[in-house]
């Protein structure tokens, strides 16, 4: 995947790229585009509306972005160029919209962005001079993916198969939590029952904490005690990079969720990162009650209702996530280890040149993406990106254990000019502290987008995977 | 592949491991000697993470490879695998918490059971800088060592206090035991491909090298 990562251009002497990997890149691209012609065949005249980028395109023009080893280096940041000409935008990635919605939140109220979703044009200076065409039709195509969105939430009855389709591409950050409410099954796709449900799973859930939280601490099991002092450990140890949830509040907010889930999923018990993956959903819910950035925020001006429904919203949804991954977190995370292993087979067929100088140095993948599957890549990515990231896991639902393989083959793969020069000590390093500070919406979507194309084609060809 | 490089040159590479319960600063202890940096924001290791250091000895330049593992119980049948191949493991507790200290007996035992027998360990007594909160004396720890038969050093890897030290104290021991063995078989260890561990090997007797000296101070 030669062109597809401009991190490597800021980093390496241009020098490098010309060096004896030429034949392996070469057999690379022919290899990428031999994918790309296959997955366009494949999806000729479907229609995967704001799905992917797979664009409709009027000449072979492969070589012009993936081609020339070395050269090529000015273009191919979205995925909407990987999978285009880069003067050819007849089709608009609507993502790149709401990256400018989200960042847009902090200064507007939220009816704002209801009533007004083209606000977001005066951020698009940078696209603005390279193709004023992709302007106009981004905007108007947010404005209908917000109009499908009020649509299909609108109703009395939500169509989850049309919320997610949506979803995977996307959730305008407003709308996201009922939207992530909905798609976890957390609250019913009937709108006449929701509030009821919501009222009464809370109220469950504070029973819960009732029962299992507050209570002294010689009504517990040692197991428990010991358990709820590896969460006490971890807790002020989560995000420690976000000062909203050093706050006191935060902290016991999440001890409380954390420690209700263990005690009721005795299987696996609290095991260290479900921590990391409770913060998208607190924040995701607070945002219903604060606005401004999460940097800003301070809990005392919450009223401590608010706050017990936010932790009873993250605790159900939190259990909602966990319950399609039980034995990722049970003895020896059995399923971890499973998905680990699809990753290295699944890279192998995708990769083989990186996939055999991983072998070569003797690195393993449990090594660098056991993380990944612990965390489901929270550690990997700046923060601002990971509610983006759930609106396609949550989208994926049922599916997302299979799907997440792909996603985390084409995050490493991002790097894999990169990785084939490097040395086991030096992967590990690297794949330790990956360069993704500086993401944005574009790369966590280059990386979605391969990934989907990449599941089109493999998942439903799984001769594909075998020999 | 990668091109050689004139520092990263080495006459030994030693593979460490750094165990101990959650939360008693291992990270931090590692991130301190291989970069002489310390977070007070530091997130869980999940799994295990790796860093390196050289330094020199008797002037043979040594490189240690160290693997740092999360302390969760959970984890220690992913971590338990690196203790493979391990010459060197510092046993890590917080000087503040008790109950890290009581765990050093079954990280010791989980340690024997999965490595080789002449690995070289030091118990390592950590956040000794919080002296108002102790809760570890270091005398009890300073007998369980003994009576284990291991190194033991009380460190502060804020304060950057004995980080040094104890890690040198660990791979000068184990570079002892290797050119011990190196005489006596006449073998080259600097021969050894990078990449790989050197392992001390078992019919070495290391423990004629173990002593309980190097304390705190």
């Amino acid at each position: 995947m030669k062109s597809n990562n401009s991190h490597n251009k800021e980093e390496e002497n241009p020098k490098q790229e010309t060096s004896p990997n030429n034949s392996h890149t070469t057999t690379l691209d022919s290899r990428f585009n031999q994918t790309l012609r296959n997955v366009q065949g494949l999806l000729k005249g479907r229609s995967f509306p704001g799905k992917v980028l797979i664009t409709r395109r009027s000449d072979p023009a492969d070589g012009t972005i993936l081609g020339s080893p070395g050269g090529s280096s000015s273009s191919s940041r979205s995925p909407s160029e990987i999978n285009s000409p880069p003067s050819e935008h007849n089709h608009i990635h609507m993502d790149d919209k709401e990256d400018h919605i989200h960042r847009d939140k902090p200064n507007t109220s939220t009816t704002d962005n209801k009533s007004n979703p083209s606000l977001s044009i005066s951020n698009s200076e940078d696209i603005t001079k390279e193709a004023p065409r992709f302007v106009m039709g981004a905007r108007a195509t947010d404005t209908a993916r917000i109009i499908k969105f009020t649509k299909v939430l609108g109703g009395t009855t939500v169509i989850l198969d049309k919320l997610r389709e949506l979803a995977w591409s996307g959730v305008p950050s407003y709308l996201r939590p009922n939207v992530w409410r909905l798609l976890l099954g957390y609250a019913p796709p009937n709108s006449d029952r929701r509030e009821g449900v919501l009222r009464r799973k809370r109220i469950e859930y504070f029973d819960c904490v009732a029962q299992y939280y507050d209570v002294s601490d010689e009504e517990r099991t040692d197991e428990e005690i010991n358990m709820l002092r590896q969460i006490a450990v971890d807790c002020p140890r989560t995000m420690p990079d976000v000062t909203f949830f050093q706050q006191a509040e935060v902290q016991k907010s999440l001890e409380c969720i954390l420690y209700t889930w263990a005690i009721r999923h005795p299987a696996s018990g609290y095991v260290q990162g479900i921590n990391d993956l409770a913060t998208p959903f607190l924040v995701v819910f607070l945002s219903e009650h604060l606005e401004g950035s999460v940097e800003n925020w301070s809990i005392a001006d919450l009223d401590p209702e608010k706050i017990s429904n936010v932790e009873a919203d993250c605790y159900w949804c939190l259990s909602k996530l966990l319950d399609g991954m039980q034995d990722h977190y049970t003895f020896a995370q059995p399923g971890i280890q499973r998905l680990v292993f699809k990753l290295k087979e699944l890279v192998r067929r995708i990769d083989e040149p990186v996939a055999r100088h991983i072998d070569k140095q003797g690195l393993e993948f449990l090594q660098f993406a056991f993380r990944w599957f612990n965390c489901l890549l929270i550690r990997e990515i700046p923060f601002h990106l990971v509610t983006r990231l759930w609106d396609t896991y949550l989208a994926e639902g049922d599916a997302l254990p299979d799907f997440i393989v792909y996603i985390f083959a084409s995050f490493l793969l991002t790097w894999s000019d990169k990785l084939v020069k490097l040395d086991f000590q030096e992967m590990v390093m690297f794949l330790q502290h990956l360069p993704t500070h500086n993401w944005n919406y574009q790369e966590l979507e280059m990386v979605l987008s391969r990934a989907f194309m990449w599941h089109t084609m493999f998942d439903s060809c799984p001769n594909h995977l075998a020999t | 592949m990668a091109a050689y490089r004139a520092d990263d040159d080495y006459d030994y590479l030693f593979k460490v491991v750094l165990i101990g319960d959650s939360g008693v600063g291992k990270s931090n202890l590692l991130s301190r000697f291989t970069r002489n940096e310390f977070s007070l924001e530091s997130k869980s290791t999940i799994g295990v993470e790796f860093a390196t250091r050289s330094i020199r000895v008797d002037e043979k330049i040594i490189k240690a490879q160290i693997w740092d593992t999360a302390g969760q119980e959970r984890y220690r049948a992913i971590t338990s695998a690196y203790y493979r191949g391990a010459v060197g493991a510092l046993i890590v507790y917080d000087t503040t918490r008790h109950v890290t200290f009581e765990n050093v007996e079954r990280w010791l035992k989980e340690l024997r059971d999965h490595s080789d027998s002449n690995i070289v360990i030091m118990l390592v007594g950590n956040k000794a800088d919080l002296r108002h909160l102790r809760a570890v004396s270091t005398e009890d720890a300073k007998t369980f060592a003994e009576k284990e038969n291991t190194y033991f050093m009380e460190t502060s890897a804020l304060e950057a206090m004995n980080v040094e030290d104890s890690f040198t104290e660990v791979l000068t021991q184990i570079y002892h035991v290797v050119s011990r063995k190196a005489l006596d078989i006449g073998n080259d260890p600097g021969a050894l491909p990078k990449g790989q561990t050197i392992n001390v090997g078992s019919k070495d007797d290391v423990s004629a090298v173990k002593k309980v000296g190097c304390c705190s101070s």
